[in-house]
């Protein structure tokens, strides 16, 4: 026998759910599984629309020394602000690009018939902990600035390390004994 | 005389839709769905006789709940039939849903053992109420496994089966909630939970209704390059772009 709040989770959790399917119409689902061959194969496809010498001082904090030099109040509120904004941007670009290229990995293994469950389950919670972490680096952001997240971002390098990893291992998997078959005849 | 509207609402609306499911040929692509509605449509009648011929409460409320615990049974049916129509395409993603299903069913068999080993007289007290709301919760849990699973692989539903998915979920959903209030409730909210889940019935008819007017295909995926081949051009890609995020990262970390 389930309890009242047990009932009023997954009544929630399914009505969201639920409503993501009215959201998603079938012309709009036809449309993403059919769009789903061209970007997959397109090594051109931007993943870094933010510049690297930027990205390499977001977290840095010799601009900031810089800017206090000056002791100005206002240009360090105003330094403050913009690289605030440059900062949540940066996130929200890393977020996209990593939902992006699990979509298309969830696209391109949906008809595969080898689907391999246990790499699949590692790669689904080390991309939803990747997720937490971008919404909670753009929470620590929005609240503490960029400088103080500098922790949380060395933590989310090691789990994106982590994912990339899990990514290996699951083409070894799938195109290991292909490979190994091949040898043999 | 509201009690009344309902039933002959829902009675019409199912026949409704049992005769377009013949008449579009819909009958034969989703036969778990219309045997559970054809279950439903007979319980009704069978029910509305018995409350006008007999005369105590206790047969109605026997025969009722009788037939409500078998039609939970028998909409079990529709949820192996989202999988199997759903998934047709998709034999890994298929693969995926029926070990995360088996994973889901693992876990409330394991659940359900530690909660009779703890008050092994449950199964005898427990009312009809509390046993409904039980199997509905289960339900509950792998349409939402599945559902998941479907949004998260971008597998597109068709229009009939968007529509089975979206009437049976809210049905799923609103069921667990009454049933669950009204086994905790005393006796006036239990009716009054058996009130709302009857009276809401005929508006998840509809949901069904609007969709199932006529048939239509489920979208199919269009392989252009042959499967495996293309998988492996793809998770070499996704590798590499995965690669460039990490270094994104590490290069805002580094600095």
């Amino acid at each position: 026998m389930i309890g009242i709040p047990t009932a009023l989770l997954l009544g929630s959790i399914l009505l969201l759910l639920l409503l993501f399917v009215a959201m998603r119409g079938s012309g709009n689902a036809r449309k993403l599984s059919s769009g789903s061959d061209l970007p997959l194969l397109d090594d051109q496809a931007a993943l870094d629309p933010c510049p690297p010498e930027f990205v390499a001082r977001i977290f840095s904090s010799e601009d900031w020394k810089f800017v206090a030099k000056a002791k100005s109040p206002q240009l360090e509120n105003l330094f403050r602000r913009e690289r605030k904004l440059v900062a949540l941007l940066w996130v929200h670009q890393t977020s996209t690009a990593i939902r992006r290229i699990m979509r298309e990995h969830t696209q391109a293994t949906r008809q595969s018939h080898d689907l391999h469950f246990a790499t699949e389950t590692k790669l689904v919670l080390l991309y939803a902990e990747l997720m937490l972490l971008c919404g909670m680096l753009f929470l620590a952001i929005q609240s503490a600035g960029p400088q103080r997240v500098r922790g949380l971002a060395v933590y989310a390098d090691a789990l994106s390390q982590r994912l990339a990893q899990a990514q290996l291992d699951f083409q070894t998997v799938t195109v290991g004994p292909k490979l190994h078959s091949a040898g043999s005849s | 005389m509201l009690t009344q509207v309902i039933w002959w609402s829902s009675i019409a609306l199912e026949s409704l839709l049992l005769f377009r499911g013949f008449r579009g040929k819909l009958v034969s692509r989703y036969p778990a769905f219309y045997f559970y509605i054809s279950f439903v449509l007979v319980q009704d009648l069978v029910c509305f006789a018995i409350n006008r011929l007999s005369h105590g409460a206790d047969d109605y409320s026997y025969a009722y709940w009788t037939a409500e615990f078998l039609c939970v049974l028998v909409s079990c049916g529709i949820v192996l039939e989202i999988y199997r129509v759903g998934l047709a395409a998709y034999p890994g993603t298929a693969r995926m849903a029926r070990r995360l299903l088996a994973l889901v069913f693992a876990i409330v068999l394991v659940k359900a053992i530690v909660n009779v080993a703890i008050d092994p007289h449950w199964w005898t007290q427990a009312s009809a109420t509390a046993v409904a709301g039980t199997l509905r919760a289960i339900q509950g849990v792998a349409v939402v496994a599945l559902v998941a699973l479907f949004l998260f692989y971008s597998i597109p539903f068709g229009k009939n089966l968007r529509g089975i998915v979206m009437g049976y979920g809210l049905l799923v959903c609103w069921s667990v909630v009454c049933l669950a209030f009204g086994a905790f409730g005393g006796q006036k909210l239990n009716h009054l939970f058996a009130f709302l889940y009857s009276a809401f019935y005929p508006i998840f008819l509809i949901v069904w209704l609007v969709p199932l007017w006529t048939y239509q295909t489920n979208p199919l995926p269009t392989p252009t390059v042959p499967l495996e081949l293309k998988y492996q051009r793809v998770a070499a890609t996704t590798q590499r772009r995965l690669q460039d995020a990490r270094g994104y990262l590490a290069k805002a970390v580094g600095s």
